[in-house]
């Protein structure tokens, strides 16, 4: 096991800086998780540590081994470094049984028959696929592919461990037994781990910490409470799960820790916790999560929050709950309720503490 | 002791020499001397004033004035341009026609008949000259029959017309195979489209289905048009005698037969052929995008709804079968009977001449039999060496950092461009050149690596596509595994590409085992192979020899494409 420094990374496709200077830390045994939409970086950065990919800047380092280094010119070929990579598609190679794919790293690692076979034995034993040793990759199910492609992972002892989102080709059932597994497995193996993935919830509930990208660069890094709870900007809230954001302008100053008295555009007021200042007349954005609005029984004094006056653009119903949508001050907002909303206009009732103030504008991608 | 506990190992020792440099570099140079080693001699002899080989020389570009000057060089210019014009035209008719009748509509039969309609693709032209030759030459079976019943034969082959028909039908499959992989990638939702809103289906056919093809159809034209003017053993056959010489019986018999070859005439017209056929592939390519010179393992092609012929169907079908019945069974099987037989007329009764008499004398000289077992080791053991080197061309070209990958696929894929005729007058250059290398130029091995270069871009045309379909993630995976390039090759792809290869050596040992343009400038006494020897005989008049040696290739053939077809269940093309 090893710790794993990027610095400056860079990866330029033609025109494209597909990563731009990204800078990471992983420490021995931590479990970090690359969190962002298609196209973000994660992938490449990934591809980059693997040695599948050459960067055009920057430094790569595992434990004491350069892996990388732009300035001294150096790369080593995925071969020489001590990777263990989970592809997306697995990569099982068809023409071999489980136990040849297998045991491939350790032939190439020229380990003695008898120690292979035992260590073959233990690897499958782990991702508990003991039995399956003798059948051929499309004879299993796509959950056993996995476990194989991790155990012919494992089975080298790599010095940190890439997964490339292993999970994204299963179904949904699957993918929540999978990902227990997975959470169980690396609190015994203690791996130094990095994991890529575009969903939230993996990221969530795997990782020690965090790293959101966007655009090729780094939006925000922390631990899942952190970027769930105190998201660094519009982006990395809404890809979060915050799917509801207000634009407003700041009436009179507000201290920091304050508390700020908000216009929106159609001139109706809010109040909200700033956890910066915010100086007066500036224009900031306020987020919320689906759970935190309620709908305020009418004629119901604001207690600890704001009633709005919105307009009720649709609702359908989502299993349990209805789905509301609703416009306030030309802003698209989306609440849960119990009950369907019976008229088109409806009261909003937002707390005053619990929404995140954004500065400037909100400039999210749908 | 558990995984968890254990300590990472270290990456396994990387081999004393790094493998990757000298082996894809290796590759690429053999592949380049494979193909600039005939072409560099052909262009050089082209501005020399003397012998390539003389002492003395000196660099000019009179051989250029003196060709255009040549009595009757413009005529052969002519008539070349006149051969491959009209061999186009036919073949786009008949393959354009075959490929809607046999392809789109419920023509009985249709799938037999079509099968038979490919057969010439797999035959030699020389082959299939000869066997209409035995058919409707002076002195063929119908020509006989017609005599005997109606007079003077109302053909001849020995004219451009009768030149064009024998070409144009041996290449119509080329035209049939890309129609109909056009026709069956277009959208059948276009032609029902076409139906639903009222069109009849001969509307429809003449103006959706015919209209979508036309790409197709231009293509497998100028490639039709390049294969006309490579075209060898029709004119030599029976253009030769009737005074009608084109390019590659100019060089032919300038070049070769000629006992003072006039070397800078020859390698001139040799380098202007080598010009224009160039511009030829470049246009195809252009038309293309993608150059696919032969098009070789095709899946099973989804097949839309057939058209209804109704009341036609049947009057078609008999057209239909008249065609194959005159083009290509009666061709062959005249053939294959001339084998069997001392003579053949309609005139006299067939059981009064049949022998195996030509089989017999063809296995105990031992200058015929000897041709047959060159054939064979040609082919098989210059196949295996083919198909090795295009194997690792593959690999090197789509699946490794080689620097010159590029200008690697472009080299390989060169020899679309050079006639075999030119193929074979540079390599007789190359071999008389170097010194070194007399000892190769009396022995079969001139002609594996000769054929071995003609038919590189046959041989990636069969292993690219599958190549390409193998996720790049299983080399990956090897390589972050610690295994370098050459052990990732030998150990994942290489066994991956199995099918493959065994497609691709099938394509070449057929080629191989038919080829005889290129090796008519090659082979010496004790190095002949089918197709120099059948020329040779033909030369002399043994018609019965001819028949057999022929029987004996057309059968090899056919027990290769059934046994290749059988076990692998694809299509050959090519």
């Amino acid at each position: 096991m090893a710790d794993l420094t990027i610095q400056g990374l860079t990866k330029r496709f033609g025109g494209v800086t597909a990563v731009d200077d990204v800078n990471l830390h992983v420490a021995d045994g931590e479990f970090v998780t690359l969190l962002g939409p298609s196209g973000c970086g994660k992938s490449t950065t990934l591809a980059a540590v693997a040695g599948l990919d050459r960067a055009d800047g920057g430094r790569i380092q595992v434990g004491g081994t350069v892996y990388f280094d732009a300035a001294r010119g150096i790369y080593l070929p995925p071969e020489a470094r001590s990777c263990g990579l989970v592809f997306q598609s697995y990569a099982l190679w068809p023409h071999m049984t489980v136990a040849d794919n297998v045991a491939f790293p350790l032939t190439l690692r020229k380990v003695a028959a008898a120690e292979r076979k035992r260590r073959i034995d233990e690897v499958l034993a782990l991702v508990e696929m003991e039995r399956y040793a003798g059948r051929y990759p499309h004879e299993l199910s796509g959950g056993q592919q996995q476990r194989v492609a991790l155990a012919r992972t494992l089975v080298y002892r790599p010095a940190i461990l890439l997964l490339d989102e292993p999970l994204s080709n299963l179904d949904a059932k699957l993918r929540d037994r999978a990902r227990a597994w997975l959470a169980e497995l690396r609190t015994r193996l203690g791996l130094t781990t990095i994991y890529v993935t575009h969903d939230q919830i993996e990221a969530l509930s795997l990782s020690d910490r965090i790293v959101v990208m966007n655009g090729g660069r780094i939006a925000q890094i922390g631990t899942p409470q952190e970027i769930y709870e105190r998201p660094a900007d519009p982006f990395v809230a809404d890809f979060i799960g915050t799917t509801n954001f207000l634009p407003a302008r700041v009436v009179g100053d507000a201290p920091a820790g304050g508390r700020a008295l908000l216009e929106l555009a159609d001139g109706q007021r809010l109040e909200a916790v700033a956890e910066r200042a915010a100086p007066g007349g500036s224009r900031v954005t306020l987020a919320f999560r689906p759970e935190q609005m309620q709908v305020a029984p009418p004629g119901t004094a604001p207690e600890g929050g704001s009633v709005l006056a919105t307009r009720v653009t649709s609702r359908s119903y989502v299993g349990g709950n209805w789905q509301v949508g609703l416009e306030l001050a030309g802003a698209a907002l989306r609440l849960e309720a119990r009950q369907p909303p019976a008229e088109d206009r409806l009261d909003l009732w937002l707390p005053h503490a619990g929404g995140i103030l954004f500065r400037g504008g909100a400039d999210v991608a749908a | 002791m558990s995984l968890a506990m254990s300590r990472p190992e270290a990456p396994p020792a990387p081999p004393a020499i790094p493998r990757a440099a000298p082996i894809q570099y290796g590759t690429a140079l053999l592949v380049l001397v494979l193909v600039a080693g005939p072409l560099l001699p052909v262009l050089l002899q082209s501005v020399l004033d003397g012998a390539l080989y003389d002492a003395e020389y000196n660099l000019t570009l009179a051989n250029f004035a003196r060709l255009a000057r040549t009595e009757g060089f413009g005529l052969v210019l002519l008539n070349t341009v006149v051969l491959a014009a009209l061999t186009t035209l036919v073949a786009q008719f008949v393959g354009t026609l075959a490929a809607i009748l046999f392809g789109r509509t419920d023509l009985p039969l249709a799938r037999l008949m079509s099968e038979f309609f490919l057969w010439p693709l797999y035959l030699s032209a020389l082959v299939l000259s000869f066997g209409w030759y035995a058919v409707y030459g002076p002195a063929g079976y119908l020509t006989m029959l017609w005599q005997s019943v109606l007079g003077e034969a109302p053909w001849t082959l020995y004219s451009l017309a009768g030149m064009a028909v024998i070409a144009g039908v041996s290449q119509a499959p080329l035209a049939y195979i890309y129609c109909l992989s056009s026709a069956s990638i277009t959208d059948p939702s276009l032609e029902e489209a076409a139906r639903v809103s009222g069109a009849g289906t001969f509307r429809t056919l003449w103006r959706i289905t015919l209209p979508l093809m036309k790409p197709a159809i231009a293509y497998s034209a100028v490639l039709n048009f390049t294969v006309g003017l490579e075209l060898l053993s029709i004119p030599l056959i029976f253009g030769d005698p009737a005074g009608i010489t084109v390019l590659t019986t100019f060089l032919f018999n300038n070049g070769i037969s000629s006992p003072r070859p006039d070397h800078g005439l020859v390698a001139t017209a040799a380098a202007l052929m080598l010009a224009v056929v160039c511009f030829l592939v470049w246009l195809q390519g252009r038309m293309l995008g993608n150059t696919r010179r032969f098009i070789t393992l095709g899946g099973k092609a989804t097949r839309p709804r057939p058209f209804r012929l109704g009341g036609l169907r049947w009057p078609l079908f008999i057209l239909a079968a008249l065609y194959i019945l005159a083009t290509v069974i009666a061709p062959i099987g005249v053939l294959v009977l001339r084998a069997f037989t001392a003579f053949l007329s309609p005139m006299i009764p067939l059981s009064e001449v049949l022998t195996t008499g030509n089989f017999v004398q063809i296995f105990e000289y031992p200058v015929y039999s000897r041709a047959v077992w060159n054939s064979f080791v040609v082919s098989l053991v210059g196949g295996a060496i083919a198909t090795a080197l295009i194997g690792l061309v593959a690999i090197i070209v789509h699946r490794s950092e080689f620097r010159f990958r590029g200008a690697l696929q472009y080299l390989a894929l060169f020899p679309r461009a050079v006639p075999g005729v030119v193929a074979g007058i540079g390599f007789f250059y190359a071999f008389a050149l170097l010194p070194g290398l007399g000892f190769l130029r009396n022995s079969i091995w001139i002609l594996v690596i000769a054929f071995t270069m003609r038919f590189i871009p046959a041989g990636i045309g069969a292993v690219a596509p599958m190549l390409l379909q193998v996720s790049h993630d299983l080399d990956r995976a090897a390589r972050v595994q610690g295994a370098d390039w050459w052990t990732t090759s030998r150990r994942i792809l290489l066994p991956l590409m199995r099918p493959a290869l065994v497609g691709c050596f099938t394509i070449l040992f057929i080629s191989f085992f038919k080829e005889y343009s290129t090796a008519i400038f090659l082979f010496a006494p004790g190095s002949e192979v089918i197709g120099t020897t059948l020329l040779q005989l033909w030369v002399q008049g043994e018609v019965g020899l001819v028949a057999a040696l022929a029987t004996i290739q057309v059968a090899v053939i056919a027990v290769c494409v059934a046994a290749v077809r059988g076990i692998f269940g694809v299509k050959l093309h090519g």
